[in-house]
């Protein structure tokens, strides 16, 4: 399979010219191409070394998480530096940042859907997947961090003897329906979308194991043209409810924080700054997975330039609202002529936790700047730069959030500072190893590309094509194209 | 792509010889009605002030969107729009007549007012009044920022901005129509960026100056997003409607299609969900905060008659479209789309309305209640009839001037192809 042209370089379909679409696979691939690309990454015998060694610091990774969170319960959450008054520290900052990293899944599949977006094809599946995964690490982190977790389940509105209930008024329960709403749903979606796909790879396999596992998993679907009316269906009705979803979830963890009187925290633009940020971070985690994912399964002409340089831009547009919010934030928390307000924002940038606010800057705001030059966008080193800024940008934006205003309040007396124990620092650093051993498990036994919705939003899909009939040269002639007529195998 | 649509039929050109006495004749009429409530005006100054700037604040929201829809459908490289984005652009090209009509405004917060009015600028912005903010430290605190010389200046740019944005997206179009140059659409795609973010800036600061700073000791970070989500809901629902009377009028009935008029549908149906959360993220957070401040301002508009008004939003702006708008039926219908169209232009009016007229409080210890005033009502209902008429047939008149499509625009044929799946 050739994934690069006749100059030797990776296929460049970002040229952008009005008269005609960029094509979205490169290499000339046909119908069958695409099946065969993509099934392969599950079919071949053995991952490339690479995936191991991944996978083997992941799951030590998961292994300290497993001890951290078996030492925090049999020990007590003494064990996290937090105290009064910053009583959240690590443990909140981590459920935020990954339920942000949790957003870009569902904003492709849905939102861009219902936007017609047609390069969502090629990245839908690997960030729903991601959702999912970083979900459940969020999740983790307000269930762990209660104290007495054999008590969690006083989060759920469960009749019991005692004739207790949840307090529906606290934005802390609205964050455990919002959260576990957006995840069943998200799932939901991720695995009807899957079922075309699961159905291919039962088709093809050709190991028992493999035959019965994702015979399974595919529900007995047929491909009959009734199949695929009623898939649609589910699929568009999905996307619908996912897309109010997508906004809902982060909106509702912004009020964890906004609805206090806290100078910092309490400000109105949170819920939409809240979303904006979390795709930022999401699509950043996209990019900083799909690299490596496309690379080393040798999916570069389902996954092009094209499709990175898109979510490049995605990462500058919503990077630019996030700065907009701090801008707004700082602006009305000078115009505001509040003594506290102006004091908390001025104590962020050069109170005693200047680094951090400085970080979240330099990576939130500074680094994805350099999204501008096209430079940047399409060369695979040089845009890891800036997603890197964002994926520890965004971390430091929640911890600048949470920390610097509730270590310095209203009353000099009541203040103090924070710093993580080891604890937190392993645990934080364990989540990442629970949600990379998901995500390497996912792209390695299941279809990792929506091979179907992909061959819908190729040309051969209209008739057209290099491989399908009534094709004509000359109508497909543009810069990215030099390789129609290059042969493919 | 499926089939191409013909319009070689199509009547995609104004006759000057036929609209431009409606455009006089609308231009009579609202100055007609401009005087009749400077007259009425003349028994209540604050209440014409406070109408001025509230219908002000509606026709620049409205053109505001206009602009943005333009920014946007070439920032995104839409294939569907093109055949409705020349209405855009020719919306646009209200900016110069609003900046007219916003230099009263201006000149009265400069000089402190004319003919008896610095008490009605006082009134209506509170932080003119030097005696007054002596004896409030907040607004002195804020002193560097909201004073008359900076807002003016400030009001200077934005207009400048957008007038100047606007004039540059209509040349390089019409340039288009002319040269038919592909290379004029990747500029406009790329220039789009940058001015997205003047854009961005320009709208929030004007929604703070003309609007927040009514309100001086009130604030909210949000405001600017709140501005923003009304101004998109009413363009998308003022294009509706002008497709919908040009085509009565037989002009672009076979380049506009009810598909693309089912995807502005769903502009209209998604904007009113926006405004929805923003309004509510605004609301609840300050209710829930509780802090005086912030409340007073609510406080104000749920009083009196005004609750009547904050329930007619919450119910008008939000429930009652979100219900007419969510099935497939009503956007596909263009007589009932145009209907629902008119509604919600009415029902952002009132949405301006709300947040312009209530007088302000700040003394929380003597809030008492604000009466519902009807004479502003009337002069807000004069002026919007005149201010309207005004601005329709100034813009009729360059409506008249160029085609209603970009007739050379290379995805043309794209967005005359365009069916919903």
């Amino acid at each position: 399979m050739r994934t690069t042209d006749n100059n030797g370089r990776e296929f460049d379909n970002t040229a952008d010219d009005p008269r005609q679409r960029a094509e979205l696979v490169t290499g000339g691939l046909g119908f069958a191409d695409v099946t065969e690309v993509v099934s392969n990454v599950a079919e071949r015998p053995r991952p490339p070394l690479a995936w191991y060694v991944a996978l083997a610091i992941s799951v030590s990774l998961l292994g300290v998480l497993g001890a951290m969170i078996l030492y925090l319960f049999s020990t007590g959450v003494g064990v996290w530096n937090l105290n009064n008054p910053v009583c959240w520290g690590f443990d909140i900052t981590n459920f935020v940042f990954w339920v942000g990293i949790g957003h870009a899944g569902t904003l492709i599949s849905a939102i861009l859907f219902l936007f017609r977006q047609k390069w969502r094809t090629g990245i839908n599946r690997m960030a729903e997947a991601m959702t999912i995964f970083a979900v459940i690490c969020a999740l983790l982190f307000p269930g762990i961090h209660v104290g007495r977790v054999w008590l969690a389940y006083w989060m759920g509105p469960l009749p019991n003897q005692m004739a207790m209930w949840p307090q529906f008024r606290s934005p802390l329960l609205w964050d455990v329906f919002a959260v576990g709403t957006y995840f069943t749903v998200s799932l939901m979606f991720w695995y009807v979308g899957m079922i075309p796909d699961l159905a291919t790879l039962r088709d093809r396999a050709r190991g028992k194991i493999q035959q019965v596992a994702y015979g399974l998993l595919a529900l007995g679907w047929t491909g009959s043209s009734r199949n695929w009316h009623r898939f649609e269906i589910a699929y568009l009705l999905l996307a619908a409810l996912s897309t109010p979803l997508v906004l809902s979830v982060h909106s509702v963890v912004s009020f964890d924080f906004a609805v206090s009187q806290l100078p910092g925290w309490h400000t109105t633009i949170f819920p939409p700054y809240f979303v904006a940020g979390a795709i930022f971070g999401g699509f950043a985690m996209v990019v900083t997975l799909a690299v490596p994912s496309r690379a080393l399964f040798g999916l570069k002409n389902v996954i092009t330039l094209r499709h990175l340089e898109n979510m490049n831009k995605i990462i500058l547009v919503t990077g630019s609202m996030v700065g907009y919010a701090y801008a707004m934030e700082f602006f009305i928390a000078w115009y505001s002529g509040n003594l506290y307000e102006r004091f908390t924002f001025m104590s962020r940038a050069l109170g005693p936790f200047a680094w951090a606010y400085w970080t979240m800057i330099g990576c939130n705001v500074v680094a994805p700047q350099l999204f501008w030059f096209k430079f940047f966008r399409t060369h695979i080193w040089a845009m890891l730069l800036p997603v890197m800024c964002v994926n520890v940008g965004m971390w430091f934006e929640r911890f600048v959030i949470i920390v610097t205003s509730l270590s310095a309040d209203f009353l000099p007396s009541s203040w103090g500072g924070y710093y993580p124990s080891w604890v937190e620092l392993l645990t934080l650093a364990g989540s990442f190893g629970l949600f990379m051993t998901l995500f390497l498990l996912f792209i390695r036994f299941l279809p990792s590309i929506a091979m179907a919705e992909i061959k819908t939003v190729m040309p051969q899909a209209e008739g057209k094509g290099p491989r399908g009939f009534d094709y004509n040269p000359d109508e497909y002639e543009s810069p990215g194209r030099v390789l129609a007529t290059g042969g493919s195998h | 792509m499926q089939h191409v649509i013909d319009i070689s039929s199509d009547r995609l050109r104004l006759e000057e010889g036929r609209w431009q006495p409606l455009a006089r004749r609308l231009q009579t009429a609202g100055l007609g009605a401009i005087v009749v409530a400077l007259a009425i005006g003349a028994f209540g100054l604050e209440s014409l002030l406070r109408a001025y700037v509230m219908n002000l604040c509606y026709y620049v929201s409205i053109a505001l969107g206009a602009l943005f829809f333009v920014l946007l459908q070439h920032l995104t490289r839409a294939g569907w729009s093109v055949v409705v984005r020349r209405l855009a652009e020719l919306f646009t090209t209200a900016f110069p007549l609003l900046a007219l009509l916003a230099a009263p405004a201006v000149l009265l917060i400069l000089t402190g007012g004319l003919l008896g009015f610095p008490a009605a600028v006082h009134q209506v912005y509170p932080w003119t009044d030097a005696q007054y903010v002596a004896k409030e430290p907040l607004l002195q605190a804020k002193a560097p920022y909201l004073n008359a010389g900076f807002f003016a200046v400030r009001l200077a740019v934005y207009f400048a901005a957008w007038v100047g944005l606007s004039a540059w997206l209509l040349s390089r179009s019409l340039e288009q129509d002319r040269t038919g140059d592909p290379a004029i659409t990747r500029g406009l795609g790329k220039w789009s960026a940058p001015a997205m973010y003047l854009f961005a800036l320009t709208l929030t600061f004007f929604a703070f100056d003309v609007i927040m700073s009514l309100a001086p000791s009130w604030y909210s970070t949000i405001f600017g997003v709140y501005y923003f989500a009304g101004a998109m809901l009413s363009f998308c629902a003022l294009l509706a409607l002008t497709v919908h009377l040009l085509q009565r009028a037989g002009y672009m009935v076979r380049a506009v299609s009810v598909e693309h008029m089912h995807d502005v549908g769903k502009l209209v149906f998604a904007f009113v969900v926006f405004w929805s959360y923003i309004a509510f993220s605004q609301y609840m957070l300050i209710w829930y905060g509780n802090i005086p401040e912030e409340t007073a301002w609510y406080a104000v508009r749920q009083t009196g008659g005004w609750i009547a008004l904050s329930l007619l939003l919450l119910f008008g702006h939000f429930m009652l479209p979100f219900l007419m708008l969510i099935s497939r039926a009503p956007k596909r219908r263009l007589q009932v789309l145009a209907g629902l169209a008119c509604y919600v232009l009415v029902i952002h009016w009132l949405d301006i309305y709300y947040l312009v007229m209530p007088p302000y409080y700040f003394k929380l210890s003597d809030p008492g209640t604000a009466p519902f005033d009807l004479l502003g009502l009337l002069l807000a209902g004069l002026l919007a009839v005149g201010m309207g008429a005004l601005l329709a047939g100034y813009v009729l008149r360059r409506m008249a001037m160029h085609p209603l499509i970009p007739e050379r625009d290379p995805r043309l044929t794209e967005s005359l192809a365009f069916t919903n799946i």
